[in-house]
Order: C-alpha cells, then sequence, then structure tokens
C-alpha cells in the first residue's frame, strides 16, 4: 500500500534529516576553548532588546548600555562617583548674578536709588569688606542699561494640557556682578547695602505686557520669575579635548556639543531630557574647543546632563537629513515631521566612544567593534556583542556553557556562585532601595511617632535573611547607600515591638479585647498595597502584615497590576500603605521625591510628605555648588527624613555579577591584575581594560 | 458558487472591520500608556509629555485615532511608538523568522500524528494505544515551558550543543553548508518543543476519527468482500476519516502570525510573537492593532479556505 509506507516513511525520513544536523553544529567545546578569537570577543547579554541608539532619543537600560560605549559625554563619573572630564579635558564653574536698579526703591539712609549710585555703593561695600567674604570673589561689576525681550511662557491648563503665552518685557537697568564662584547666598549679603525690603517695591506690571491681554490674570503668578528682581546665572566654561575623532573620520568640535543641545531641545526631535537641559539659557563657542554654558537659575545637578554623548552634527543636521530624505525617497507629507526618531542613524550611530557600531539584529543582537583610534587608547577587547536572551534560565545556561560572559544572580544562586572556582563574583549596592510608604495626608499616618512604631515592629534583619539571602543592606534614609549624601552615622530603627507597643499607648491606641489596637472605638486598621509581579515586595507585605499583626494593628493586603496600581492608587494619592522602591542616582537633588510642593497628583511625592525644614534644605541642596557644603547639607537631610519617618526604610538590594575567571585587567605594559571594582562598586567602571586570558590565572 | 465566494468576501470584510474597531478600542481601553508618554524618568515635564502624545496623535478622539492608523497602515507609512520604525517591514522582518519555526512544527505534528493515531485505532485497547494515550495525555497536561528547560539543559549538558537562539553565536564564518545545517538545528529542539502539544492532540483526533469511521456499515462491506485489511484501512477508511482534517488546514493559516510567546521567549527566537508581547509591555499600538488586524485577516481568510476546501473534497456539499 503506497499511502501505508509514505505514512511511516514521512516521519522517518523527517526525524533522520533533523536529528543529522546535530553533527554539523559546533559544540560549546570548541566555541569556547577551541576557537582562539573567542578571547577577544565580550558577549554580554540581555533580558531586552535596545529601543534606539541615539542618545539624546533612548530612554531606556538596553539602548543606554550600547550608547555609552558608542558614544561619550563632556563628562562622567569617576570610582568615587565624582565627575571626571572624558571629552571636556576641564571645566570651570563662575557665576553673573543680575541685580534689577528697582525705581522708587532706597537705601537705608533714605536716599533713592539709580543705577549710578547702585553700583558705587555696591562697588565700596564689597571692596571695604562690609559684605563679608566677597572681595576676593568678585571679577567684575558693571551697569546694564535697559532693553526689551519677546519670551514665551507655557501655562497649566486644566486636565494637564499646557497653553502657551507671548510676553514682551521692559527689562529695566540692571548691575551685573560676575563672581568667580557661585555663591547662593550673594543677595542675602548684599542685603546690608540695598536692605531687605529691596524686591517688595519692584513694579513687575509696568515691565511686562502680555499678549493677549486677556491672558494677563494667568501669568500673574510668574510675574517675579520673568523679571527676577535677583538673578543668578551660573556659568560653566568647558575645554574640550583636541584631535578627537567620530568613528567615521570627523573631527569632533565645539559644534558638535551644541549641536546636540540644540538637538535635544528642538520640539521635532521628541527628546525625553529636554528637561535636563531647559535650565540652559544659552550657550556659547569661544573657539572650536571651549564653549560657555549660561544658566537660567541655580542649579547644581544641571551639569550631571553633560554626561550624555555627543552626536556628531555633520551626519544629523538639516542638510544631512534632507540628503537622507531624498535617498529614501520620504513622501512630502512625512518630510514635514522626518525627524532624528526616524533617521537611519538611530539604528547605525557613529559616535567617538570607545566601541563603534557594527551591526543589530533586531531581538537578536547587537555587534560593536572597538575604536582603534579612540583617545585614551584602544580597549582591549576586539569585539563587543550585545545577545538579547529574553529568558533568565536560558541566559545562565548560555553563561554556564561559555557562550556569554557575565551572568548577574539571583540571590538565591550567589551562595552556589561563591562557591565555584570557575567564576569571579563581584557584589555591589546598586542606587535602589525598598520601603514601606505611608499616606503622610492621612489622620491616621499623619504623627511621626505612629509611622517610627510600625517600623519598629518590622524585623528588617529577617526580611533581609529569608527573602534576599542576606543579599541587601539596612538602609536608613532617601539616599543611595553607596553615595556620599548618605549618612553612615545615622543608625536604623531598632526592631522592637514591646517599644512599639509602648509608643502607641502612648499615642492612646489601647488594645480592646479581641487583642487590637483601638482608640475613641476605632481600630487601628489599614491597607497595604503593593503591583504583582515582584515576589521581593510580596513576602514583604506579608511579613509586614504579620509583624503588625502581633502588635495589634490589622493590616489588609492587596496586590495589583503596575499600571492600575499607577492610575488608581499612587498618582490619585489613594492609599494607605505601599510596598515600593525607588532606584536613583548619584545626584544629591531630591526635590521631586520630597518637597512639598511635588506632593500633587501624579507626582512623585505621592506620600505627601511635608515638612518645612527638609523643604529648605531640599532648596539649598540643589542650589549649592560646592560639594563639601552639598555633603553636609545631604547629610542633614538625611537626619531630618530619617527622624520623620514618612517612609519605613528597609533595604538595598546587592546585585551579583559573575565573570570567567579568565577575564582579568590588563595594563598596558602588558602587566594584568584581578578585576577591582571602583569604591562605588561599578564593576564595568575599567571595562575598556578587560581582557580574557586563554588559562585561568592565579593571584 | 461565485455568489456565495463574493457575498461571503463581502461579510467577511464587513467583521474584519467590526474586529478591527473593537480591537482598537480594547487595545486604548487596557490601563496604562505607551512607554514613552509614561516614562519612568520623573525629570520629564508635563510640555514634553504634552509633544510627545501629540506627535503620536494620542491627544485626539478615539475614533480619529482609528483613522490615522488605518489611514497609516494603508499607505504604508505606519511608525511604531518605540522606535519611529515603519511597522510592515519589522513584522514582515519578524514574520520571516518564525516562519521555519512554524512550518517544520507544523511537518513534525501532521507527519507524527497520522501513523501514531491510525496505529491506535487499529490496534484498539492494545498495550500501544493504552501507552500513547497515556503519553498524549501527559504531554497535553505538562507545560510546554517546562519541558522546554528539561530540553535545553538536556541538551546543553549531555550533548554539548548550543540550542538558544536562530544560530550558533560566532558562526559567521563558517561555509554555508555548515550555517545551514547549523540554522536547522537550532530549529529543531523548539519546533519539537512546539509541536509536541500538537501531536499529542491531532493524533487524538486522528485515532477518534478513524475509531468513528471503522465502525461504519461500508468499512464492513468492505471487509466482507474480502478486501485486505491493509486496503480495507487505508483506502476505504482513512479517505473518510480524512475529511475534517481538510478544514483544519484552513485554521492553520492565522498560526503563522500567531508566533509563540513563550517558545520564543525560551529559546531566544527573534520571531513575531516576542515583537507582539513586547509591543503589549510598552503599549506600542501601532504594532499591537497592526499584528492584529493581520492576525484577524488571516483567521478570516482561514475558514473561508477551509469551507471552500470542504466543498471541493466532500461531494455532498455543495455552496450556494
Amino acid at each position: 500500500m503506497k499511502l501505508k509506507t509514505i505514512l511511516i516513511f514521512a516521519p522517518l525520513v523527517v526525524s533522520v534529516i533533523l536529528v543529522q544536523s546535530y553533527f554539523w553544529v559546533p559544540s560549546y567545546e570548541v566555541q569556547t576553548v577551541g576557537n582562539p578569537t573567542r578571547v577577544e570577543k565580550f558577549i554580554n547579554s540581555s533580558i531586552g532588546d535596545a529601543k534606539i541608539l541615539n542618545p539624546i532619543i533612548a530612554a531606556d537600560g538596553a539602548s543606554s548600555d550600547i550608547t555609552t560605549l558608542v558614544f561619550e559625554g563632556l563628562l562622567d563619573l569617576d570610582e568615587n562617583l565624582n565627575l571626571r572630564g572624558r571629552l571636556a579635558t576641564e571645566w570651570q564653574v563662575t557665576e553673573k548674578a543680575y541685580l534689577v536698579v528697582v525705581p522708587g526703591a532706597s537705601f537705608a539712609d533714605g536716599s533713592a536709588v539709580t543705577a549710578i549710585t547702585l553700583e558705587q555703593r555696591l562697588r565700596q561695600a564689597i571692596a571695604s569688606g562690609l559684605v563679608p567674604g566677597l572681595k576676593d570673589q568678585l571679577l567684575d561689576l558693571r551697569r546694564i542699561a535697559a532693553e526689551e525681550r519677546v519670551q514665551d511662557v507655557s501655562l497649566p491648563g486644566e486636565k494637564g494640557e499646557v497653553q502657551t503665552v507671548r510676553v514682551r518685557l521692559h527689562l529695566p537697568a540692571r548691575i551685573q556682578i560676575s563672581l568667580k564662584e557661585v555663591d547662593q547666598d550673594l543677595f542675602k549679603k548684599l542685603a546690608t547695602v540695598i536692605g531687605p525690603k529691596y524686591a517688595d517695591s519692584a513694579p513687575y506690571g509696568r515691565w511686562i505686557e502680555v499678549e493677549p491681554a486677556n491672558m494677563r490674570e494667568a501669568v500673574k503668578p510668574q510675574f517675579s520669575q520673568l523679571v527676577p528682581v535677583f538673578e543668578h546665572n551660573p556659568i560653566i566654561e568647558f575645554k574640550l579635548r583636541q584631535g578627537v575623532r567620530f568613528h567615521d573620520g570627523h573631527e569632533f568640535d565645539a559644534g558638535d556639543v551644541k549641536f546636540t543641545y540644540d538637538a535635544i531641545m528642538n520640539p521635532k526631535n521628541l527628546s525625553p531630557r529636554t528637561s535636563d537641559f531647559e535650565p540652559i539659557k544659552r550657550i556659547e563657542i569661544s573657539d572650536p574647543y571651549t564653549i560657555k554654558v549660561v544658566y537660567k537659575r541655580l542649579f547644581s545637578p544641571a551639569i550631571n546632563a553633560w554626561m550624555m554623548g555627543i552626536i556628531p552634527e555633520h551626519l544629523l543636521n538639516d542638510a544631512a537629513l534632507k540628503k537622507e530624505m531624498d535617498r529614501r525617497n520620504i513622501s512630502a507629507e512625512l518630510r514635514e515631521t522626518f525627524a532624528m526618531r526616524e533617521s537611519e542613524f538611530s539604528r547605525n550611530p557613529v559616535g567617538v566612544g570607545p566601541y563603534q557600531f557594527v551591526e543589530w539584529q533586531s531581538d537578536e543582537m547587537i555587534h560593536l567593534q572597538r575604536n582603534e583610534d579612540y583617545w585614551e587608547g584602544a580597549p582591549q577587547y576586539k569585539d563587543y556583542y550585545y545577545r538579547i536572551i529574553p529568558d533568565k534560565l536560558t541566559q545562565e545556561v548560555e553563561f554556564r556553557s561559555g557562550a556569554v560572559d557575565r551572568y548577574s544572580a539571583r540571590p538565591h544562586q550567589i551562595a552556589r556562585y561563591k562557591k565555584d572556582t570557575r567564576y569571579q563574583s563581584f557584589s555591589s549596592l546598586g542606587f535602589g532601595y525598598t520601603y514601606i510608604g505611608y499616606n503622610n495626608r492621612l489622620p491616621l499616618f499623619k504623627d511621626p511617632r505612629l509611622r517610627k512604631a510600625l517600623g519598629m515592629a518590622i524585623d528588617v534583619k529577617e526580611i533581609i535573611k529569608y527573602i534576599l539571602y542576606d543579599e541587601a543592606e539596612r538602609v536608613t534614609g532617601p539616599y543611595p547607600k553607596n553615595t556620599q549624601w548618605y549618612d553612615q552615622s545615622i543608625p536604623p530603627l531598632p526592631y522592637d515591638p514591646a517599644g512599639a507597643i509602648k509608643l502607641l499607648n502612648e499615642l492612646g491606641w489601647k488594645k480592646n479585647a479581641d487583642g487590637w489596637l483601638e482608640k475613641d472605638g476605632k481600630l487601628l486598621e489599614f491597607n497595604l498595597l503593593t503591583n504583582n509581579g515582584n515576589p521581593i515586595r510580596k513576602a514583604v507585605v506579608t511579613i509586614a502584615q504579620n509583624a503588625w499583626k502581633k502588635i495589634g494593628v490589622k493590616c489588609n493586603t492587596q496586590l495589583f497590576e503596575w499600571a492600575v496600581f499607577l492610575q488608581d492608587f499612587i498618582n490619585p494619592g489613594k492609599f494607605d500603605a505601599v510596598v515600593l522602591g525607588w532606584s536613583l542616582s548619584q545626584d544629591p537633588d531630591l526635590f521631586q521625591l520630597w518637597h512639598s510642593s511635588e506632593a500633587g497628583p501624579q507626582k512623585l511625592n505621592f506620600v505627601g510628605y511635608n515638612s518645612p525644614q527638609a523643604d529648605e534644605l531640599i532648596v539649598r541642596i540643589r542650589k549649592e555648588y560646592n560639594v563639601d557644603k552639598q555633603r553636609e547639607l545631604t547629610h542633614r537631610l538625611h537626619r531630618q527624613i530619617a527622624n520623620d519617618q514618612p517612609y519605613t526604610f528597609l533595604f538595598a538590594p546587592r546585585v551579583t555579577e559573575l565573570l570567567d575567571k579568565k577575564i582579568v585587567m590588563m595594563e598596558k605594559d602588558g602587566s594584568y591584575s584581578k578585576i577591582k571594582p571602583s569604591k562605588s562598586g561599578r564593576i564595568y567602571y575599567s571595562f575598556n581594560k578587560w581582557k580574557k586570558l586563554e588559562h585561568a590565572p592565579e593571584f | 458558487m461565485w455568489p456565495y465566494i463574493l457575498r461571503n468576501l463581502l461579510q467577511r470584510l464587513v467583521l474584519l472591520f467590526i474586529v478591527s474597531v473593537i480591537a482598537h478600542g480594547v487595545v486604548h481601553l487596557a490601563p496604562g500608556e505607551p512607554t514613552e508618554v509614561d516614562p519612568s524618568n520623573p525629570r520629564m515635564k508635563p510640555e514634553d509629555i504634552v509633544k510627545i502624545r501629540k506627535a503620536f496623535h494620542l491627544d485626539e478622539p478615539l475614533h480619529l485615532q482609528y483613522a490615522y492608523w488605518m489611514r497609516d497602515l494603508f499607505s504604508g507609512e505606519l511608525k511604531s511608538f518605540k522606535d519611529s520604525q515603519p511597522v510592515l517591514p519589522k513584522i514582515w522582518d519578524r514574520f520571516l523568522n518564525s516562519l521555519p519555526l512554524f512550518i517544520l512544527a507544523t511537518i513534525i505534528i501532521w507527519t507524527l500524528s497520522f501513523p501514531t493515531g491510525i496505529h491506535a485505532a487499529v490496534r484498539r485497547g492494545s498495550v500501544y494505544d493504552r501507552s500513547t494515550t497515556f503519553i498524549a495525555y501527559t504531554l497535553i497536561s505538562v507545560p510546554g515551558f517546562f519541558l522546554s528547560y528539561l530540553a535545553i539543559l538536556w541538551v546543553v549538558s549531555v550533548l554539548g550543543v548550543p540550542v538558544i537562539g536562530m544560530r550558533t553565536f560566532g558562526m559567521e564564518d563558517a561555509l554555508p553548508l555548515f550555517r545551514g545545517m547549523d540554522r536547522l538545528w537550532h530549529l529543531v529542539v523548539p519546533s519539537l518543543m512546539t509541536a509536541l502539544g500538537g501531536i499529542a492532540v491531532l493524533s487524538r483526533y486522528v485515532r477518534s476519527q478513524m475509531l468513528e469511521v471503522i465502525g461504519q456499515d461500508y468499512v464492513r462491506t468492505a471487509r466482507a468482500k474480502g478486501l485486505p485489511e491493509d486496503q480495507v484501512i487505508y483506502r476505504h477508511a482513512l479517505r473518510n476519516a480524512l475529511l475534517p482534517f481538510v478544514t483544519m488546514f484552513g485554521f492553520l493559516l492565522p498560526g503563522l502570525i500567531g508566533g509563540s510567546v513563550i517558545f520564543e521567549q525560551i529559546f531566544a527566537w527573534p520571531g513575531l510573537g516576542r515583537l507582539g508581547y513586547d509591543a503589549i509591555l510598552s503599549r506600542d499600538f501601532p504594532v499591537i492593532l497592526t499584528i492584529n488586524f493581520i492576525a484577524a485577516a488571516l483567521t478570516l481568510a482561514g475558514t473561508f479556505m477551509s469551507d471552500l476546501l470542504y466543498a471541493a473534497v466532500d461531494p455532498r456539499i455543495r455552496l450556494h
């Protein structure tokens, strides 16, 4: 029977064809040991693919993994998390401050303020030392004549919409004061000359015209910002590295820096980073290797924005984009909106970084090759591969068989891998921490003593030991523990359930017949929420519920899908308590997380923390340019928040990276040493020096 | 015949339109917004977000958004939110990656299910029949991803060769023949894993269909005529038992676009399933909607085709 034969032989033939393919495939052995070029490749793996390889548009982790290798910024962080020059060789922060000559104001002795007298008196006071500490700082002091300016103002409308209004400013005469260093208290100091109430008589109405006139009332709250009587303009002057070339051979200069800024601010490019560069007033190119950035106001974290990769002007300017549109035959309608996002550059980037782009196969891998012309000397690894392996388990399989060079172990695997002699492991604290946040607006949680009592009832040590397998550290405050902003001397809340009950008794909560705490006939009861899909947070919720039950606090728990969690509970502020985490940066500015003005709906101070002392510290920190003073302020802020306990700060998880033992740090003279992570725990800090040896070295 | 085809096509077009409207509504109803306008970067200002929403037409009412989507889809200018790349070429590339997996899995399912199913039906109640039943139910009830993990661990530790991805990493310089065989090998394990569930189900179908047909009068007649057993089974019984499977061919069509999220995820296969899954996670509406639209179109085309096929093979059925 023919049909029968076919039915029997077809599966046989298929199986034979499939099975024989096995014999053609190189084994892991051949790939990793018997392949001399393998040691020159570094193979990384990632859960997700990059989105877009243009540093001014990309916002996801995978894209920035690649763009930090292909592009380079003016600055980056050194091993102690301080700024270090990359494309900038040096930078200097100075200040120009402006004082408006307020007509009708008078000096302490009663004489009227005019531009000339104001200039004279200031000059005298500074020179004579009447104003303390300014004599050495002063570079220049001069009068500036009145001028006109037109400006757009954006107004928050209803339902989050934004409206733009044009205003005409009649700027009065001003005094310009140039200082060697930024001094946020300059005008406070000058009060000895101009008196403390100098700004009160400022006639804003005369200086500002609003078109259309019916919008005047809406703009009014912003008048004092439009023509500030006291204005600080910090200035950063960057000296750029000379002779640095993009991967296509074109030389890098100040034009590229300014172009990068302009591209970010260009609304067509829809850059998610505009707010980082928004404080910039203007950028001046003094010569091809000197660039001056003038800022609108005091905002010290603004300098961090210059860690962003610089993009090449010659490949992305209007002329280049037009050429690309012609080549790709873009339709007339699309030309209108065609910008950097649409450009092929985003899938084919060219930068000045240590690695240059070769190939990108979506959801499969990205291949980079070392830049032989890199200004700091070419990296040791010839090739860099970024493999997309979406599953954690297969990632581990590939790592163990040698087809991937690194693996970040999950907490429960770490103890096992530490014993494995084939690998070296590096454990570091990240920039994140997990906490229980209380809705500070609710009458129940208003009293810090109650929040403290709730915190004291939870044994955080136990959480760290049993849920995170000891791969976490206790934290006490709002800053990442590995930064200098964190005050290591602040003790954590003790685990003391008895003390917690005592504290609650003092607050009037007494145990009722059922064992629950009660006050005025109401139980001490609330809901603790967290998002679904995070097993650690879920476990914390359960432990907290149990710990509170032991002291007589009734806590109900619920999990929600992330989007629902944000939309229905966090954004409108409708929750009692939540378990969440922050992932921060080395930035000392915590304005958005803790300032009382950021407690509205959709904002990040969703717990509604409100402390005038903290507010003042937060504002001073973002205006301070001196790192030592900043550190002192952040430590005070840390203490303040630790005292108020708006959160119960729990732990900062440690991340453990595993590498093949054969990877070492190679110096230029050919000697090598064990890989040393930076003090802040970043192991990739010295990545350009890494090299894989043929055999595991002994140290 | 022709009026039937025309009327049916028209009905299906209307249905497709309705499906696309509902899908559009459902996708926008789901909580959460595209990552581009719901960023994790706390520094982003409301003004910037408004700008991006506007560029994506997210500030327009739903029916206008639908119109924009349809216009861009049919002019071929639809762009993904994620990277502003055109959606159709993106889907096409991923489709080409998923296609071999789908074809091989289908071949494995159909070639293996029939012999096992027929054999089980013929030897009803035998040890073979009972053990295949047992195996089939095991395969149906054990989740595919679990078996896949076991298979990967086994291949890697015992055979010592890579199984993940579409090809062995670092084979770019090898001879074309080696590369081709390597690609084939990388297909084997994932397509076998995808096929296991299918084999279990389909062989059960074949078995029950055969059993039903074998009990019919004409089969008894054939046996009574003294025909050899093989001829009775393969000519008289099998042909009639096959009829329902012809319709199943039509239903294969939508499977083309579905891909398999779980298997593509585990085997790091850059296929269509993952594209769709990632798009859903980041609320990349143009990609989600377009994949959904194509899948709906293929489903409708598939059922249409099986109607026609059924009429073609079964003389008892006439289309009016």
